[in-house]
């Protein structure tokens, strides 16, 4: 007895010291599968699905919690080992969205890393609607989507191109406005517009100066209207724009179509909440995106606001409005004004005749 | 009672392409509406239904102008006599005929300008038209052409300002439209009776003073 009482410590000490030292042993450091699986030999030697781009890997929110994380049984001796490291289901995190997509149609057609590769995946909110629209195009082929929904959907090529699938497809009820710079390719018209790097970015403000301040001059966090009218007064020349696109203010995975989806007006009216949201979104040097929000109502300012995004019967200018009511005013004034001179000296006019429309 | 000649004014291709344009111009107009402020007007139905009606209108009234331009150059061959303000025009038929309606009319005075086919138009109106059929109807037209091919011409919106600049344009024009569209069917009823030119636009016969 009074040995084991001294006996069983230690080894409860050992078993510890060891289990640790096992453990520390087993954790690998990011860096050190990357060594291996960050390097392009691998797709060369036929076993390309073994490579993770670091760039792509190193900005997702699942670099940060390191590969063992997900794959915890690999050993300090992987691959002599030649044992296949186990992968961590998604619903171990993420089991409220991995429950609302299994209630939803997609679920018997595609897995979660189907959509989402989870070493190049971002954060939703830093994802273009138009790299959305990537994913859903690998089963929904783009013509016949664009072809089916033209049955309906006026411009439906047009609102294919400037929306992510979600925003119809989806639970959430409201959206907001994304905008991205874009950087001209090639000097033709033709060659169109590319979303634009950090690196394009970087070039148009001092060395060590956040690529923000392209647009944020005063680096307050904040887009203004004041800042939006520099930018484009500048952009021309830079060979940049603007270009904003709608997004789902919240991501969901049920995929249903609200109904209110319908109706045009649920987008093409004025007043909407939606339109007076808007962020930018910069590219950070690890590839992130940045979010910054922009002063309310930006997008539907004619003058200072993004030129070329406009939407029928919501992004309207109140000014031309009211301008070009002036205009109907003024002919409408002109009948009445002459047409009760008229009436009040219809008798000095018997019998004769005016003419002219 | 006056006594009345006729003359054969209107022919019959410019009455089809006016009351063509005219329903067109008014299906536009009323369209345009519920596209601009569908929160407060909603004669057509469902959204889409009004904006597919003036997509229809809209190329309904280019193809007819484009109908009526190659009637006055090819068939006719009046379109410049018609429609292009001759110096003594403009130096004094305009401010005489605007004196006209404005004063002499409401005393009962004679229309300073008599009609005939190839000069059927007095000075304001040529002025008036010369800028609505060669200038405010083309721009429109190429306007709402734009913004119909949003995708394919993307880069040419850019070029002309941006889509939001094009739409300002197009409504601001259309403004002008709406704002001629009073006057022109008031001026309509200036004739010796209020339905005699409207009458003579869809007969093509317009009664004259006898002198």
């Amino acid at each position: 007895m009074h040995y084991s009482r001294v006996l069983v410590p230690i080894f409860a000490v050992l078993l510890i010291m060891v289990s640790a030292g096992f453990i520390s042993a087993e954790v690998a450091p990011r860096e050190r599968c990357l060594h291996c699986h960050g390097n392009r030999s691998v797709i060369s030697s036929g076993k390309g699905y073994l490579y993770i781009d670091p760039h792509k890997f190193t900005a997702t929110t699942h670099s940060r919690i390191g590969c063992s994380s997900c794959h915890d049984s690999v050993t300090s001796r992987h691959p002599a080992d030649a044992l296949r490291p186990s992968r961590a289901s998604c619903k171990e995190c993420h089991l409220p969205v991995v429950r609302e997509y299994l209630g939803g149609i997609h679920a018997e057609k595609a897995a979660c890393p189907d959509c989402h590769n989870p070493h190049t995946v971002r954060p939703a909110e830093v994802v273009s609607g138009a790299d959305m629209n990537v994913q859903c195009a690998r089963c929904h082929d783009n013509a016949g989507i664009i072809k089916k929904h033209g049955h309906w959907l006026p411009q439906a090529q047009l609102h294919i191109t400037a929306l992510p699938c979600i925003t119809c497809h989806t639970g959430s009820q409201q959206y907001v406005i994304n905008l991205y710079i874009q950087s001209r390719h090639g000097d033709k018209p033709r060659d169109g517009y590319a979303p634009a790097t950090h690196d394009e970015l970087a070039a148009l403000v001092r060395p060590g100066v956040p690529v923000s301040r392209v647009i944020d001059a005063d680096g307050d966090g904040v887009v203004s209207l004041e800042e939006l009218r520099t930018f484009h007064r500048n952009a021309a020349t830079r060979g940049m724009r603007l270009w904003g696109m709608m997004m789902p203010e919240k991501i969901t995975h049920t995929y249903r179509i609200l109904k209110n989806r319908w109706d045009c007006t649920f987008c093409h009216a004025s007043g909407s909440k939606a339109l007076q949201t808007s962020y930018l979104a910069i590219p950070d040097q690890d590839g992130r995106s940045i979010r910054i929000p922009v002063e309310k109502g930006a997008v539907l300012d004619l003058l200072y606001g993004t030129p070329d995004f406009y939407m029928m019967g919501t992004s309207r200018s109140s000014t031309l409005s009211i301008i070009g009511l002036a205009i109907v005013a003024c002919g409408a004034m002109v009948p009445l004004f002459h047409g009760t001179l008229r009436f009040l000296t219809r008798k000095k006019r018997k019998d004769t005749p005016h003419g002219a429309a | 009672m006056a006594q009345h000649d006729k003359i054969y004014l209107n022919p019959t291709p410019i009455r089809i392409w006016h009351w063509l344009n005219a329903l067109g111009i008014v299906t536009l107009t009323l369209t345009g509406i519920q596209i601009r402020w569908p929160e407060f007007l909603n004669i057509f139905g469902a959204y889409k239904a009004a904006v597919s009606l003036h997509n229809t209108a809209g190329i309904v009234v280019s193809i007819s102008y484009l109908l009526w331009m190659a009637y006055y150059i090819f068939v006719a061959g009046t379109l410049l006599k018609i429609y292009v303000p001759t110096a003594e025009d403009l130096k004094h038929g305009l401010l005489r005929q605007a004196i006209f309606y404005f004063f002499f009319y409401f005393f009962g005075k004679p229309n300073p300008h008599t009609p005939t086919p190839d000069n059927k138009f007095n000075p304001l109106q040529k002025v008036t038209y010369l800028m609505i059929m060669f200038l405010l109807l083309p721009l429109v037209i190429i306007s709402g052409f734009l913004i119909m091919n949003i995708g394919p011409l993307r880069e040419v919106i850019i070029a002309v300002g941006g889509l939001k600049l094009l739409d300002g344009f197009h409504y601001l024009i259309a403004c002008c439209f709406t704002a001629f569209l009073f006057i022109h069917v008031y001026l309509a009823t200036l004739g010796h009776t209020p339905f005699a030119h409207t009458k003579s636009m869809w007969t093509g016969w317009e009664e004259e003073d006898k002198p």
